[in-house]
Parts: C-alpha cells; sequence; structure tokens
C-alpha cells in the first residue's frame, strides 16, 4: 500500500523521500531560472539584506576595532622611532615636493598636448569594506558593504591598491557580491602595456596558491614580451575599463601550436590581505 | 516540528552561515575555512532524523547559494542530499557517543569536497585531483572535524533541551 495514504485517526505525514523529491524539483527549477533569467533576483536580495548583511556588517566592524586595537597597543614605542625618521624625511620630501610640482605642470601640459586617454585615477570611484567571504574553499568571492544606495550597479570595476580585483556580479541595497580575476572561474582580456599586444588572464586555484594568476592567447611573433612587463586591462573587453593594472609577467611558455603563448602574472593586488577596496563607478558599456 | 524548533533552526543556520563567512574567515588556516553549515545540516539529521534534516541541509544551501552560488538551487541540492544519507544512519547509530557523529561529519564533508571538485573543476577539464585533496578537501575536513567536536555537542544539547519541553507539553495534556 502506498505511505501516502491517509489511515483512519492516523496524522497525515509526508515520507521523507517524497520530501526529497520535491524539493530536488525545486532546486532544480531554480537553477533553471536563474541560469536563464534573474526573476529570483529581487526578493532574495531582499532577504539577504533583511537578514544576514546587518549582522556581517557587525563582526566585522566589532574584528576590526579589535584588531586595530591591539595593533595600536603593540606599535606605540615602534612608532615613537619611526616619528623621528619621517620627521627628517618629511625635511627630504618637501624640496623633492616643490621639484615635482613644477614638472607636474610641464606634464598636465604634455597630456594636453597629445590628448592622452584617461587614466584609472580620473573614474570616479567610491570605497568599500569586505563584510565576508566565500563560504566554501573554491571561489574567491566576497561581499562588500555597499549596494544600489550608493550607486552601485553589476559589472562595476574593483580595484585595491592600484591594482584590478574584479568586478560586481550580484548586487543588493546595501551589500553586492564581487568576483575576484583570481576566482578559478574568472577571466579577463588584458594587454601587455609594452607591446599592446592582447591576452587573456584567468583565475587558477592551483596556480593563485603559488601567488599567481594563468595567461593564455598571447600572440606574439616578435617575440616582444619579456617577463616583468606590465599586463593591464584591454580596450576591447567589454566589462573591464581599459588600463587598470592587472599585474606583472612572470613566466612566458610557448604553446604547442607555436602561434600563441601562455604563462604566469603575479598579480599587482595582494588578495590575502585586503580589507578596503574602491569600487569604479563608470561603466564600460557607458564609455565612449 | 514546532514553533520553538523552527526558530531554533532558523538562527542557527543564520549563525553558522555568519561565522562561516565571516569569524573563521579571519582564523583560517591556509586559506581554508571549515564547512559550519555542513557540520549543523549532519547534526541536526543525526539527532533528529532525515525529514529535519531535508529541510536544514536545503535552506543552508541556499544560504551560500544566495550569497557565494551563481545558481541559485546548486548547493541547496548538494547539501539536501547529503543531510537527507546521514538522516537515514539517525536509526541504526544513534547513541549518545559523540565519536560517530563527528566521524559522520568528517565523511561527509569529504564526500561534499568531492562533489564539489568533480561538478565545479574536472567538469572543466581540471584534472590534477591530488593537488586539489591535498590542498582544499582534505585540510577542510581535518578543520572541519575539530570544529564539530565542539559545535556538535552544543546542538545535541539545545535539542535535548526541546524535546524534554516537548515531553513535558505533552503530558500536560493527557
Amino acid at each position: 500500500m502506498s505511505p501516502i495514504i491517509k489511515k483512519r485517526g492516523e496524522e497525515f505525514t509526508l515520507p521523507s523521500k517524497y520530501l526529497l523529491f520535491i524539493l530536488t524539483g525545486v532546486c532544480i527549477a531554480t537553477i533553471v531560472l536563474t541560469f536563464n533569467t534573474s526573476l529570483l533576483n529581487g526578493p532574495v536580495n531582499s532577504f539577504a539584506g533583511i537578514f544576514v548583511v546587518p549582522f556581517q556588517k557587525g563582526i566585522t566592524a566589532v574584528g576590526m576595532g579589535l584588531k586595530d586595537t591591539t595593533d595600536k597597543l603593540s606599535s606605540i614605542t615602534k612608532l615613537l622611532d619611526e616619528n623621528e625618521q619621517l620627521k627628517k624625511q618629511v625635511d627630504e620630501l618637501t624640496i623633492a615636493n616643490t621639484n615635482l610640482e613644477q614638472e607636474k605642470y610641464e606634464l598636465t601640459e604634455l597630456r594636453n598636448l597629445y590628448a592622452l586617454d584617461a587614466q584609472y585615477e580620473d573614474y570616479k570611484k567610491t570605497g568599500a569594506r569586505i563584510i565576508a567571504k566565500d563560504a566554501g574553499n573554491w571561489y574567491h568571492s566576497f561581499v562588500i558593504n555597499k549596494g544600489t544606495d550608493e550607486g552601485i550597479q553589476v559589472d562595476m570595476n574593483v580595484i585595491a591598491g592600484g591594482g584590478l580585483v574584479g568586478r560586481v556580479v550580484d548586487v543588493g541595497p546595501d551589500w553586492a557580491k564581487v568576483q575576484s580575476i583570481i576566482a578559478d572561474n574568472a577571466a579577463v582580456s588584458g594587454m601587455v602595456l609594452s607591446s599592446s599586444d592582447n591576452l587573456i588572464v584567468s583565475g587558477d586555484l592551483e596556480l593563485y596558491r603559488q601567488g599567481y594568476v594563468s595567461f593564455s592567447k598571447l600572440v606574439d611573433d616578435a617575440d616582444k614580451v619579456s617577463i616583468g612587463d606590465k599586463v593591464v586591462t584591454s580596450n576591447i573587453s567589454d566589462k573591464y575599463l581599459p588600463g587598470i593594472l592587472i599585474g606583472y609577467i612572470s613566466t612566458i611558455d610557448d604553446d604547442s601550436n607555436n602561434l600563441t603563448k601562455s604563462g604566469r602574472i603575479t598579480p599587482a593586488v595582494d588578495f590575502e590581505h585586503m580589507n578596503e577596496v574602491l569600487v569604479l563607478l563608470d561603466l564600460k558599456k557607458n564609455m565612449n | 516540528m514546532n514553533i520553538r524548533r523552527f526558530i531554533f533552526n532558523f538562527i542557527f543556520v543564520l549563525l553558522s552561515f555568519i561565522l562561516q563567512t565571516t569569524v573563521f574567515r579571519v582564523i583560517d588556516f591556509g586559506g581554508v575555512v571549515p564547512n559550519i553549515l555542513l557540520i549543523f545540516a549532519c547534526s541536526t539529521a543525526f539527532i533528529k532524523g532525515d525529514k529535519q534534516g531535508i529541510w536544514v541541509g536545503f535552506f543552508c544551501g541556499l544560504m551560500v547559494d544566495i550569497f557565494f552560488g551563481s545558481y541559485i538551487g546548486f548547493f541547496a541540492m548538494i547539501y539536501m542530499y547529503l543531510a537527507f544519507v546521514v538522516g537515514k544512519l539517525h536509526v541504526v547509530l544513534f547513541s549518545q557517543n559523540i565519536a560517530i557523529p563527528i566521524t559522520i561529519i568528517t565523511i561527509a564533508d569529504f564526500v561534499f569536497g568531492f562533489v564539489c571538485y568533480v561538478l565545479m573543476f574536472l567538469f572543466r577539464t581540471k584534472f590534477d585531483i591530488g593537488y586539489y585533496m591535498t590542498n582544499i578537501i582534505i585540510p577542510e575536513m581535518v578543520y572541519t572535524a575539530l570544529v564539530a567536536i565542539f559545535y556538535y555537542p552544543l546542538i545535541l544539547k539545545i535539542h535535548t533541551y526541546l524535546d524534554e519541553l516537548e515531553e513535558r507539553n505533552a503530558k500536560k495534556f493527557v
């Protein structure tokens, strides 16, 4: 007899295997839905905003506070010594600064003259704090404490310490999820600055543990690209703004097809010790 | 499932998720965090049976999906099936001995890591399983087992307390 038929006087309960089937169906349905549409984003994001993000913000703030105070206490003596040295340095630097200011004036004049492309110092940006990192150990994505309320949108670029960190892939009212370029499922179209050759930078879990990301599909017949060259985001990328520093080439190997090259890049950003990031508020698709 | 148990489960799913993404991220070992959500899902399944395990596992996975998954429902399914299998063991193995649940949680985490590797890496032609084993799956398993030694008794205690409350309430109406 089927176990779901209700017997007289017995409370109706759904056997666990049927429950499992139903929930499996729900899971598959949501996977298909999120794969094809963005219908579920609204309700799910508001749930996250109400229940989880406030706690994550609080805990991160407390953690940072504790770390700050312990750091302060332990480093007072060190700071006193440093202060002495720094005072001397200030004197030296003031002299250097006056020289540089003169040169900067010259530089702006020359830039205007050549009508150089905008450097990323000119992009509008906003600072944000990392409040949670990936729950698993496989990918490297994280959540920051600003969202649509501060004008952040999907596909905005994220930088830290002058280098590219990743891009926003999901956004809620006061949080945003950032996928980093070192994640195993991420790839960026890059360009070698010295020779303007294009290449694909892709994250790799295996390499990242050694401190590298991999690159491939570099077409360099003239052997102009060498170790130590700067790699920046390319002009042809549809998500990343051009000219953001990714890292420096550390090894180059010929591919077996003898047409392209691949190798490793040392990223410019220290992904392990990253607490604050900058979000660039310009979108590539809005730029001309 | 009464309302008290529901609230307890709800709070603990949130708590486990928040611990995993914030506190344990700070005290990780070589970039590896323990899978606290899996500990909670498996513990609940082991203590209360497969049905509650399915629900808790489903919502644990859903938390991961909402924040870090590419598709909603992917991790929910993995957590749910693991909790279901562990829940089936409740009838056979449940006792006050702590060694059994810890072993089960450890094995469950190993299976979780392996399934993740197969679905997310092997399918993208990354074949170096030895590397992933020694650098992610095994360290995560050991760290998870260590945390489970402290986390499981806490969950067990609260469940026993809730059981007692329910029994007392039931007796009142007899």
